[in-house]
């Protein structure tokens, strides 16, 4: 049996082999918000936090994973300022990519946080792990790029 | 309130945005898992199929063949003679990819295993894969068609207009064949179905991802032998279409059929690799086209030669090239046009629907063209276009009834918004701005009842609204926008409205989403329901309040002093069953006309959209790559009855069209797809592209529903030509095929100026072995490789994660365990980034894997006494690049644009030295000399190598060592520490590496340390590195690394140059060079540089180009660390 902590929330999973933490997430523990759209470690539509850090869970072999996990159903609440503005600028379209940019821009908003704010060249370099096919990407940049502003309470 | 016009959330907004909105593959039915066998012949005859074997494999429920459908099933399509596609493959297959069977089993290594145990014997035949080959003279014919050519499915020959009149005004012209290239959707959600078999009453259930339900039902139906309502569609999300997923895949029938005989729902998801290698991508086109023009630039004549790859089968081919040909009748005023449009049967996967359907391909000969004969006449190619642009309310060469048409508006708004004339005036070197024009219908008229949508509405008696449609919202807010009409015209909020779609159950018919067409559809049908909806209720209120003078508001009948609730006047309604007053509709659009065998014209749309593009682009001479620096994207929308979605679409659709135009394309070896991995596929990531900049020209439409016109397509239109304007405006060269690659570019740019390189291998006798064996590659040698050769060797994994491939695993925390179980035959993983996804290849991969992640010992970086940066090898990317950034800048550059952020928090620096080779085709699965053995061909060798194989020192194999870090560290003088059990050794840099992607590690051996000595610390360096994406291997890098004392000389240099040979390439001649030199030039060094790698280099009849490429960046890097900018000392 392998612990895990997800969201809060410690779990006992009997993680086969090399299965990876995405297969645990979704098949074991009923998280399907993290997608899988590659499984190669090459879109980011897996993305989860792990101890803090963005990864793709569709690589990461669960039996490694010893630290906190945290998936987009464990952020929704912090980030719903983000998830608003996502909504408002057409930042997603199909929706498919979607947990999985908003779990990275979490890690890169944490990150910025003593900082004023994020520079659009900025995101877009470290979003670049993310695809999406649907939106062309300006809309999820702007979102970031906004919420980071806000919440370091830049006059706009 | 009104919210048609207005910006609106989507309507889900909180479910897409938190995890919980549930895609085919998230539905938690214990269902069984589906995996399919496809050929691996391009053309052949199934001469024995034997499932037997595979039946009683462990887990396998059902398996099926071509022998559980009826003998003569085949998919509807176009309809008769042209159907031609049976679900599985029938005695014949046609295209790599091509399914033959399918299993469901209880796992999916289970279906995957019980796959290799099906027996099939192939009688392989010679196949036509290009356009070339299937017209030659003698090729061999794929099908029985109707033309008389061979390999011709369809020949549409017809000539629109009057060109004897634009024959006899033409002035100017000019000719010129243009290709755009098969592209992949690439749709983040992979093909997927879940499929319920229901006994009782032989009905069939799906959850599939789909744009348009009622044709997956038609096709499913008729291939089972069942009604088409028995075939029942339930609600699910749908990730992306684009098209794709507007008709039946084959993975919707071959879940239902597996489902059936299994009697038990199954999961049919496509992997990645099937979805861009087996499923039906662009049409290839290839148009020749004449245009001309009388002085004044008014075209006065199309004559065109317009060969579309088919691939295997018809699918959509027919009209995706009937549309495509349209272009040269709609889009401006010619007198006269003349078509002759083949579509030609390839052996490779068929073509299928994309948006744009055929428009992009033949427009970025028409726009280009239109630059051409702009240029030639001296006049600015916006106003070339705005002498051009139609009239409204006119009847175009096809037979399109044009109702509002503001392109001018459009083209206005790209000169103002993209500053055009300063820009193109701009004297700076090697930036240009290019325009390019679109045009699209609101939906055609292609299919029996396209002119029809149905739709209904649901008033509950708490006042809550509901919207019923039978298509789907695979991301282009159609559903929201419908919630928006309903709401205006029953008067209630917006949140009060919900929205049911797909469920063929519950919702009337309605064909769905695909050709543009869901806006004015969907949005007619609502709107009609709705509002007689209102007039109803708006009577019962009338009765109610006594008073003829009602409003629907804020939830109420309001009359001229009282109100009354929605509900309650459902509740007065004697229609109202169980509290719900429901009404359903049929909208019929009138005026358009079917598109009709035999007819050439016809009025397919309603509405026309238009659209102007424009791009702002920097060439860099020195590496061919194409910056883009602004894009102004307008668009005639009619009224946008959802600015904030209309934008969404425009700016998805131009950068989709900017991937095509700069990078993207599926590449085939033997007709089987390479890059079936978004590794390998490059489109756009977020860097690689500007802020796109939507302009809506707002314009009432009077035909369109609330005067809204069409835009999911037109968006993906015009990029291809502006780009190709903007870098003909910018370094003069015209390039005519699509993607504009560097290597296209600079070729380009080395034949304008006339250069070229003389390599002399027949005065190097170290190489004659190696030209011989390339020399006979095309005469004989690959093919009895490939087709005998292969057949001996290790084997090639099937490319699937099998957890129980693995029998440990574990990351133990001191150096002395890990040494210990390597000893024993474990293997290393560092973060597993590279060695998880590639062991999937291997034949038979370690089954003992130990991390050193844990390893505190291994997991510093540190100053030494002497000065000596010391990196330990289980140290990651991220952490690297954050320990360097201000010591030693050039390790932190390299690492930042390595792969992603997430790939670099794993990712090791040891892990990074020593992953697999880069090349397409090793990594992809092909059975390569590499790969499987010696007996195996190299297939760089004649496939496509441009971008990933060697130009110096290729051997055998082409390929080079992937690693920036290692490239970098050569030019730093890193030594490698490693250690066994038995004890540690060091090597040089360059000693370590020994091969592509191959290292002088041995058996039990472990890197431990990278240790980079203090002088290197301390010198200047630059890195700088080409590749096709953000992210990207580097396609070529160089590395330079000096000491300059106080009189300006360089005392110390290495130059190292990347992924252009197996391993790190060190120019020794131009090290050399460089010391003692003062202030050297970068004209000066690649003068120095060429003349080695004219003298050292060998490469492959496509990528000497990379040489160019490489020296340019040494180019680049010399003046990084002498402070020159770019293009001062040239
Ligand atoms: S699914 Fe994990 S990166 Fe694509
Ligand atoms: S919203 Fe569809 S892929 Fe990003």
């Amino acid at each position: 049996m392998h612990r895990l902590k997800i969201n809060g929330e410690q779990v006992e999973v009997d993680v086969r082999g090399a299965e990876s933490l995405a297969a645990v997430l979704r098949e074991r523990v009923g998280l399907i918000g993290t997608k899988i759209a590659c499984e190669r470690g090459e879109c980011g539509a897996c993305t989860v936090l792990v101890e803090g850090r963005a990864t793709m869970s569709c690589i990461q072999p669960a039996a490694l994973v010893t630290g906190d996990v945290e998936t987009i159903e464990g952020l929704a609440e912090e980030i719903l300022d983000l998830r608003a503005e996502f909504a408002d600028r057409g930042a997603f379209q199909c929706g498919f990519c979607t947990p999985g940019q908003l779990v990275r821009a979490t890690a890169l908003l944490r990150d910025a946080a003593p900082r004023a704010g994020l520079d659009p060249e900025e995101v877009r370099h470290q979003m670049s792990g993310n695809i999406c096919r649907c939106t062309g990407y300006q809309a999820i940049v702007a979102a970031v790029v906004d919420v980071a502003e806000r919440r370091a309470g830049v006059d706009r | 309130m009104s919210y048609v016009g207005t910006s609106q959330r989507p309507h889900d907004w909180a479910a897409r945005t938190d995890g919980s909105t549930l895609f085919a593959a998230d539905l938690r039915l214990p269902a069984l898992h589906a995996a399919v066998l496809r050929s691996p012949h391009p053309y052949a005859d199934i001469v024995a199929l034997d499932t037997s074997r595979a039946e009683r494999m462990p887990g396998v429920v059902a398996v099926i063949t071509a022998a559980d459908f009826a003998p003569d099933a085949v998919y509807v399509h176009r309809g008769a003679p042209l159907s031609d596609r049976p679900p599985l493959a029938r005695g014949t297959v046609r295209h790599v990819g091509q399914e033959v069977a399918a299993v469901a089993a209880e796992t999916y290594v289970q279906a995957v295993a019980a796959l290799a145990a099906i027996r099939v014997r192939y009688r392989p035949r010679k196949a036509p894969l290009t356009l070339a080959e299937a017209t030659a003279p003698g090729a061999r014919r794929l099908h029985e068609r109707t033309t008389d050519e061979p390999n011709v499915s369809v020949l549409f020959a017809t000539e629109w207009g009057d060109a004897a009149t634009g024959r006899a005004h033409a002035r100017t012209a000019v000719e010129g064949r243009f290709a755009y290239p098969s592209v992949s959707h690439a749709c983040m959600e992979t093909n997927t179905t879940l499929a319920r078999w229901n006994q009782a009453d032989g009905t069939v259930e799906l959850w599939t991802s789909t744009q348009a339900p009622w044709f997956i039902g038609k096709e499913v139906s008729q291939l089972l032998g069942l009604e088409h309502d028995q075939v029942i569609f339930r609600e699910v999300a749908t990730g992306g279409g684009f098209g794709s997923k507007s008709k039946a895949s084959e993975h919707e029938v071959l879940a239902a059929a597996l489902a059936r005989k299994a009697n038990r729902p199954v999961l049919l998801s496509l992997t990645r690799e099937e979805e861009m290698g087996a499923n039906k991508p662009r049409h290839r086109f290839e148009t020749w086209l004449r245009t001309s023009v009388d002085d004044d630039g008014l075209v006065r004549l199309y004559e065109s030669d317009i060969r579309v790859d088919n691939g295997s089968y018809n699918h959509m081919g027919p009209s995706v090239m009937r549309v495509g040909a349209i272009t040269l009748g709609s889009m401006y005023r010619p007198d006269g046009a003349v078509i002759e449009a083949r579509l030609i049967d390839t052996a490779t996967q068929p073509g299928g629907q994309f948006r744009g359907y055929g428009t992009p391909q033949v427009s970025l000969a028409a726009e280009s063209q239109l630059d051409e004969l702009a240029d030639r006449l001296g006049l600015d190619p916006l106003e070339m276009r705005l002498r051009n642009v139609n009239r409204e309310y006119a009847t175009t060469l096809c037979g399109y009834d044009v109702t509002t048409a503001r392109l001018a508006d459009c083209l206005d708004a790209v000169r103002t918004e993209l500053d055009w004339d300063r820009r193109r005036a701009d004297p700076r070197p090697d930036r240009g701005v290019g325009v390019a024009a679109g045009s699209h219908g609101s939906g055609a008229y292609a299919y029996d009842l396209a002119n029809r949508s149905d739709a209904a509405i649901d008033v509950f008696d708490d006042g809550r609204v509901r919207v019923r449609y039978g298509g789907s919202d695979a991301g282009t807010g159609q559903s929201t926008i419908l919630a928006q009409i309903a709401a205006d015209e029953l008067g209630v909020d917006l949140a009060d409205v919900e929205v049911l779609s797909m469920d063929s159950e519950q919702t009337p018919f309605e064909l769905g989403a695909w050709s543009s067409r869901g806006t004015h559809m969907t949005g007619s049908s609502v709107g009609k329901a709705a509002s007689e909806v209102a007039e109803r209720l708006r009577d019962l209120a009338r009765a109610k309040l006594g008073t003829q003078d009602v409003v629907l508001r804020d939830g109420q009948a309001v009359g001229a002093d009282d109100a009354v609730a929605l509900g309650d006047l459902v509740r007065l309604s004697d229609d109202a069953v169980d509290g719900v007053l429901s009404h359903e509709t049929i909208y019929l659009l009138e005026g358009t006309e079917p598109l009709a065998p035999g007819k050439s014209t016809a009025n397919l749309s309603p509405t026309y959209a238009y659209a102007a593009h424009g791009a702002y682009v920097e060439v860099d001479r020195r590496t061919g790559a194409v910056q883009l620096l602004d894009y102004v994207a307008a668009h005639d929308v009619g009224r946008a009855i959802n600015p904030t979605a209309v934008e969404g679409q425009i700016a998805g659709g131009a950068v989709m069209g900017i991937g095509a135009a700069l990078g993207e394309e599926l590449v085939r070896e033997g007709g089987r797809i390479i890059n079936t991995s978004y590794l390998h596929y490059a489109m756009p990531r977020s860097a690689d592209v500007p802020s796109v900049r939507p302009v809506i020209v707002n314009a009432h439409d009077p035909a369109g529903p609330y005067g809204a016109k069409s835009v999911g397509e037109m968006s993906i239109i015009p990029p291809g030509a502006a780009l190709a304007n903007a870098v003909q405006d910018a370094v003069g060269v015209r390039i005519r095929e699509l993607p504009l690659t560097p290597d296209k570019v600079i070729s380009a740019l080395a034949e304008k100026e006339g250069r070229r390189r003389r390599h002399r291998i027949w005065r190097r006798p170290g190489r004659w072995w190696i030209a011989l064996m390339r020399a006979l590659y095309p005469l004989g040698l690959h093919h009895v490789l490939h087709h005998w050769g292969t057949r001996f060797g290790r084997g090639v994994g099937t490319g699937v994660a099998d957890p129980e491939s693995v029998t440990s695993l574990s990351a133990p925390d001191d150096l002395g365990t890990v040494l210990h179980e390597v000893a024993a035959g474990a293997q290393v993983i560092g973060g597993g980034s590279d060695a998880m996804v590639e062991r999937r290849r291997e034949a038979a991969p370690a089954t003992v894997l130990i991390s050193t992640r844990s390893v505190l010992a291994l997991r510093g970086v540190r100053r030494a006494e002497d000065g000596a940066l010391r990196i330990g090898a289980a140290v990651t990317l991220a952490e690297l690049a954050e320990a360097t950034r201000e010591t030693v800048p050039v390790l932190a550059e390299a690492v930042d644009s390595i792969a992603s952020a997430q790939i670099r928090n794993v990712a090791t620096v040891a892990g990074n030295l020593v992953q697999e080779k880069r090349c397409w085709f090793f990594r992809n699965g092909f059975s390569c000399y590499k790969r499987n053995g010696v007996t195996s061909p190299c297939y760089a060798v004649l496939g496509d190598h441009r971008f990933q194989h060697a130009v110096i020192d290729g051997h055998r194999c082409q390929a080079v060592t992937p690693s920036d870090l290692a490239t970098v560290l050569t030019a730093l003088d890193a030594r490698v520490e490693l250690a066994a059990e038995d004890g540690r050794r060091t090597l040089t840099i360059e000693e370590f590496f020994v091969g592509p992607g191959e290292t002088a590690l041995r058996p039990g051996e472990v890197v431990v340390e990278i240790v980079v000595p203090a002088a290197a610390v301390r010198r200047r360096s630059a890195f700088r590195k080409l590749n096709l994406y953000t992210g990207d291997f580097a396609t070529a890098s160089a590395v330079i690394s000096g000491d300059v004392d106080e009189s300006g000389t360089w005392t110390e240099a290495r130059l190292v140059l990347g992924a252009v040979a197996p391993v790190p390439w060190r120019a020794v001649e131009a090290e050399e060079w460089l010391c003692g030199r003062i202030a050297p030039t970068a004209a000066q060094l690649r003068k120095v540089l060429d003349r080695e790698l004219d003298r050292e280099a060998h490469p492959l009849p496509g990528n000497g180009w990379k040489l160019d490429a490489v020296a340019g960046l040494a180019e680049h890097v010399l003046e990084a660390v002498t402070g020159v900018r770019p293009g001062e000392g040239r």
